[in-house]
Formats: structure tokens, C-alpha cells, sequence
């Protein structure tokens, strides 16, 4: 079926006509595809639109790409002129067809610099062609690009008065700047979920939100916070997302680097600080706000924890979900020792927030945290049979305050009831992790009291010390 | 973690038959739903084929994990689901489907059944309600009374066909499988998934 090359512009312009017909016959399509179709049915248009998905025989590919893929660099080699309806039309097609082409981005760069194309539709674009390609990372560093100019718009002074990107969202000037950046950053959270329920564990989805929040939102409590509860969904329906669990672990550093933040500075200012982010009417009054975010360090941390141990026991054999902990544990751990570093008020308020933290939650609760030790650890690993209904009450109360005890009875727990081997694994290497990356962390900083602990513990077991860095 | 289809079929002697199907492609692009589709149809009825009734299986098929329980009186029930959903839900999900199944439709209308002729409603809203694994409210008693060590397990679908037999040939030869889908293999099988362009 060998087509003239006069035969091949023909269709190829039908079919770039027929593009751009269908999206502005339907502006809401909101997904791309290939249709397998290996043959094409008589002066039919490969070009399909059903309810508001576009689809693309695939018998027409091998003509178009090539052809498009050509003229475009004509035009770059300055040997063929293209009008700038053309340029948008052809970069539209080609990308749609191969979104790593970095030179069509670029055109639509240069387009959008002239004033002649506006960005957004590029976000648009990206949006439908990551139906289809949600790995394609000259899609996502080009959404990057789009995204700086629409800050920039939103910006209109240079940084000089404030950090960058700290306070966009709630910027003095008013709603609309507000409006704008705060319905792309909801977009942006659009897209990467769906990116990443696209593909597993899609690192360039992940990344690009971190890079959103980090530009369109940083220093934003709220949002951080909003991330980690919405989020909470999704990596307990994707437990094996390595990456998923990552952007869970950014939010915690972030989270834990803005509350700390806040607690050195004194009352005052910080107050002022949280209610620059967000107007009022925006839902939470500030001065609550404040006091339940800052008091809750440990409780972000015991909650990451519960929700880590939740998913191991529900779901075993997941590594993803057990380098996760070793991730959170090991930010709890920094950060307490940060926080017992410091001189003069820090330890006594640490010492009083503990203190409201386990009065609230009822006697048991913080004292069993101490007391879930040495003897509870052992008693367990003696046992032999585990039915469920023993097993359900041993996860006992909840504990808001992480630890090396409780991560070792966590340990010992698993071990005795696991069934599958590879959680017998994972357990037994988190164990081998606390033994020789925490505690030898402290012994170089000199602290033996707790490695003492251990010993008790481990008197059998001859553990060698390797670095089991995850 | 999902579920994508949830099937029974009867084990005639020869080749299985489709009593009842349902399918979540909500995951799918939207054009390949129906070649999807049909090939989950033709693999849970290869499967139900090439096994013995009275066991329970695992099959692992790229990023799908296909289980299947076939009862000794030849009734059996397949759910294709990812990698990562528990599949001693999927079992119980099984066990729990293929019994209300035996009690409602008459066991002489098994053999020659079809999806057309069978009338048993309750697999979509089973499909649905299990795309949450801790909708499984028996699971801690099932946990105790499955025997996880007679699950047969195999590592692709290959190990399941006889010595000598293709997929390829099952592939073109399946009455299950439209012409469309049928290329749609033949393509796939000759790309890397992940460079696609065309």
C-alpha cells in the first residue's frame, strides 16, 4: 500500500485539521489514545472522538510522525516558514504523537515568550498527552517551565522583599493572584495523582509535585498538612509505590522543618507568620491553628508510625512499606536528638508537651510506652500459636510517642505471627538497621544508655555491625 | 492495589465455559477496554481450563496476579487483580462468590450456560465492594482456615500449557478474542511497553 509522497501530505493535513477540529469541538477532552486498527477503512478520518476521549488509529502513525516530525525541522532549519496557527497546530500533533521531542516544547516556548500562545494551554496539553505518556520527562520539565511563567505573572515584583515562593498564596496584593496560583496548584495535585495512578511508582509524577510545592507553596503549613491527610488514601491503596511513599517522607521533612521553625521563634511573630499564608474565612481560625500544629511534632511522627504499622500488618510482604518506616523512624530519631542538643528551654518544653500528650490520651497510653520494654518483648517471642483475636488485642493502645522499644516489641510482634517469608525478611532486616545504624549513630555521639538497652535484649545474638543504610 | 475482573465458568471436559463476568477497566485507556477486556475473558477460560478441579491457583502474568478456584464439581471462578492486592482476599472473594453462585443457578444449567442464559447479578457489586481488600470482613477467619501451602503457584502462564503449545497459537485460535484484539497482541508482543511510540 505504498502511498505517494503527494497522497501523504493529504492525509497528513486532513489529519492535523481533524486534531484540531475535535478539541474545538470539545474543549473538555481529557484523555489521548491509540486505537489498534491495522488497516485504514476507506476515506474514514483515523481521527476519532468518543465522549471526551481522543483517539488515533494506529494505522496512520507510521505516515503522520515522520512527515510532521520533518516539517518541523524544516522550519527550525529555517528552509521552510511556517505561520504561527501552523506552528501551533503541528507542535500540538507531534507531541501528542511523541511528547519527547524536546524540540516542539521548545517551539511552543518561543511562541509563548512572543505572547502569541498562552501557557496554560501547554498545561492543558501536557495534561492530555500524559493520558498516555505519564513517565514522559520532557512533558514534565516543560510543565515546569510553563509553571515559572505563570508565577512570574503572578509576581509581578521581582523577590527582593520576601523569600521566593513564601508567600504567593496569600500575598498582600488581594484575590486574584491568590486565585490563579491556588487553582494551578490544585491542578498540578490533579495531575501528578493521575499520573501516578498511571504508571507505578512514576518518579518524574512525584518529583514534579515535590518541585510544585516546594515553588508554588513553600513554608505553607496548611497545604503540607493537606498533602499528608489526602495522601493518606492513596499510599494505602498502593503500598508497593516506592515513590508515592517518598513524597510522604518529603512532607514529613517539611512539615517537621516549618513546625520547628515556628516553635523557636517566639509567640508573637510565629502567629503572624501562619496568618500571612491564609486569609481569614479561610476555614481554621489562626491562633487554633497554631497551637494544635505547633504542640504536634511527636504526634505527626506517632501518627506516620500507626499508619506505617497499620499497612505492614494488613498487607505483608511489602518492602516498599518497611523502608518507609526506617525513613520516618530516622527523621524521629534526628530530630530528637536536634531537639535534645539544644540548650536551655527546649528539653523542659519537650518535656511538658509529652507530658499533656499522654495525660490526653489516658494513663495507659504513655506509660505503657515505657514500660513496653525488655520483659513485654521477650514474654511475646515465647509464644507459639497467635490466633487473630490475641493478636488484635495486643496492638493495644495507641502510642504517640515513637521509640527504640516499641520499634523492637513492633519487630518481635511481626516475627512471631508472620506467615509469609518475605515479611520474616523485611522484619528481620529493620531489626539488623535499628541495631547497627541507630545505636552505632549513637555511640559516635556518645550516648551509651541506650545501646546498654539493647544488650539486655540482645545478649544471644551476636550482631555484627554493618551499615544497613536503606 | 486493584481488582480488574471477576469471572465464573464451568469445566466442561474439554474447554471451560463463560457463565459470568465482571470487569473495573476504569484503569484502562479508554481505547484498549474492550481488547482488554476480551483478553481477560480468554485468559481466565485458559486458565479454568488447564486446571484440575479441587485446587486453587496463583498466576502470575506480568503485573497481573491471576487466582483461580476450581471446586470439585467442576465449577470455577477466576479474579485477575495486581500485584499488590492480597490474595488471600482474593480467595475468599472466591470461595464466597462460587458458593452463593451454586446455590442460586441450578447446576444443570452449568454446561451449556452463558453469560446470556445465566441469570446471577451479584458480581459487579462483589467486584466493586473488594476493590477495597478490608471489605473483607471474614478475612481474619479466613486467614486461619486457608491452607496457603496447597495454593499451586506459577510464575507465568506458560508453565500452565502443555509441552509444545504456544500462547501465540491459543491466541490467534481463541473464539474469545475479536480480530481487533488479536493484532493488538501481535503488536504488543513486538514492542518494549516502554518506549512505545506507535
Amino acid at each position: 500500500m505504498a502511498e505517494s509522497e503527494e497522497e501523504v501530505d493529504v492525509l497528513v493535513q486532513r489529519v492535523v485539521k481533524d486534531i484540531n477540529n475535535a478539541f474545538k469541538k470539545n474543549p473538555n477532552i481529557d484523555e489521548i489514545g491509540l486505537i489498534p486498527c491495522p488497516e485504514a477503512r476507506y476515506n474514514r478520518s483515523p481521527i476519532v472522538l468518543v465522549e471526551n476521549k481522543l483517539g488515533m488509529e494506529s494505522w496512520c502513525v507510521k505516515f503522520l510522525l515522520p512527515f510532521v516530525h520533518n516539517k518541523l525541522l524544516l522550519y527550525r532549519q529555517r528552509k521552510q516558514w511556517l505561520d504561527r496557527e501552523a506552528l501551533i497546530d503541528i507542535t500540538c500533533t507531534l507531541l501528542l504523537l511523541n511528547p519527547d521531542f524536546t524540540t516542539a516544547w521548545n517551539v511552543r516556548k518561543e511562541l509563548a515568550q512572543c505572547g502569541v500562545l498562552n501557557p496554560e494551554r501547554d498545561l492543558y496539553l501536557g495534561k492530555l498527552v500524559l493520558t498516555k505518556f505519564p513517565k514522559s520527562p520532557e512533558t514534565w520539565i516543560h510543565r515546569r517551565w510553563v509553571l515559572q511563567q505563570v508565577l512570574r505573572q503572578c509576581r509581578p515584583r521581582a523577590a527582593e522583599q520576601k523569600e521566593p515562593g513564601e508567600v504567593e498564596l496569600g500575598g498582600a496584593q488581594g484575590s486574584p493572584p491568590n486565585e490563579r496560583l491556588r487553582r494551578v496548584l490544585r491542578d498540578e495535585m490533579k495531575v501528578c495523582a493521575e499520573a501516578a495512578g498511571r504508571y507505578p511508582s512514576n518518579y518524574n509524577a512525584w518529583s514534579h509535585r515535590i518541585w510544585v510545592l516546594q515553588n508554588l507553596a513553600k513554608g505553607n503549613l496548611k497545604i503540607l498538612y493537606d498533602e499528608l491527610s489526602s495522601m493518606k488514601l492513596w499510599v494505602s491503596t498502593h503500598v508497593s509505590d516506592h515513590s508515592g511513599f517518598h513524597y510522604r517522607q518529603f512532607l514529613m521533612k517539611a512539615l517537621v522543618a516549618e513546625l520547628s521553625r515556628a516553635a523557636d521563634a517566639s509567640c508573637g511573630p510565629s502567629q503572624d507568620l501562619h496568618r500571612s499564608h491564609w486569609p481569614n474565612g479561610d476555614g481554621v481560625g489562626p491562633a487554633a491553628a497554631e497551637e494544635s500544629r505547633t504542640a504536634s511534632v511527636p504526634e505527626l511522627f506517632g501518627k506516620e508510625l500507626e499508619l506505617c504499622t497499620d499497612l505492614i500488618e494488613t498487607y505483608p510482604g511489602h518492602e516498599t512499606l518497611w523502608c518507609h518506616r526506617r525513613h520516618v523512624f530516622f527523621l524521629w530519631y534526628h530530630w530528637r536528638k536536634e531537639q535534645s542538643q539544644d540548650v536551655g528551654r527546649q528539653p523542659s518544653l519537650l518535656n511538658h508537651t509529652d507530658e499533656t500528650l499522654s495525660g490526653s490520651l489516658g494513663a495507659s497510653a504513655g506509660r505503657n510506652v515505657q514500660a513496653m520494654d525488655v520483659d513485654l518483648a521477650l514474654e511475646e517471642s515465647k509464644q507459639t500459636s497467635y490466633t487473630q483475636d490475641s493478636k488484635r488485642l495486643k496492638r493495644g493502645p495507641l502510642q504517640l510517642r515513637p521509640g527504640l522499644p516499641s520499634e523492637h516489641s513492633f519487630v518481635t510482634k511481626i516475627l512471631s505471627g508472620c506467615r509469609s517469608p518475605e515479611q520474616g525478611r523485611f522484619a528481620a532486616a529493620y531489626r539488623k538497621w535499628l541495631d547497627s545504624v541507630i545505636v552505632a549513630a549513637d555511640t559516635r555521639s556518645g550516648s551509651v544508655k541506650i545501646k546498654a538497652n539493647m544488650n539486655k535484649r540482645i545478649s544471644k545474638r551476636k550482631t555484627k555491625v554493618e551499615t544497613l543504610l536503606p | 492495589m486493584k481488582l480488574y475482573s471477576l469471572s465464573v465458568l464451568y469445566k466442561g471436559i474439554n474447554k471451560s465455559n463463560l457463565l459470568k463476568a465482571a470487569y473495573d477497566l476504569s484503569s484502562f485507556s479508554f481505547f484498549q477496554r474492550s481488547s482488554v477486556q476480551e483478553f481477560m475473558t480468554f485468559t481466565s477460560a485458559l486458565i479454568v481450563e488447564r486446571s484440575s478441579t479441587g485446587t486453587r491457583s496463583s498466576i502470575k502474568e506480568q503485573e497481573y496476579l491471576c487466582h483461580v478456584y476450581v471446586r470439585n464439581d467442576s465449577l470455577g471462578g477466576v479474579v485477575i487483580a495486581d500485584g499488590e492486592y492480597p490474595s488471600r482476599v482474593c480467595f475468599t472473594l472466591l470461595d464466597k462468590v462460587l458458593d452463593e453462585f451454586s446455590r442460586q443457578v441450578d447446576s444443570i444449567d452449568w454446561p451449556s450456560g452463558s453469560p446470556a442464559t445465566i441469570s446471577y447479578t451479584a458480581l459487579d457489586s462483589y467486584l466493586a465492594k473488594y476493590q477495597n481488600p478490608r471489605e473483607a470482613d471474614a478475612m481474619t477467619k479466613v486467614q486461619a482456615e486457608l491452607d496457603e501451602t496447597k495454593i499451586i503457584l506459577h510464575n507465568t502462564m506458560e508453565s500452565l500449557l502443555e509441552r509444545g503449545e504456544k500462547l501465540d497459537d491459543l491466541v490467534q485460535k481463541s473464539e474469545h478474542l475479536g480480530t481487533q484484539s488479536k493484532a493488538f497482541y501481535k503488536t504488543a508482543r513486538k514492542q518494549n511497553s516502554c518506549c512505545e511510540v506507535m
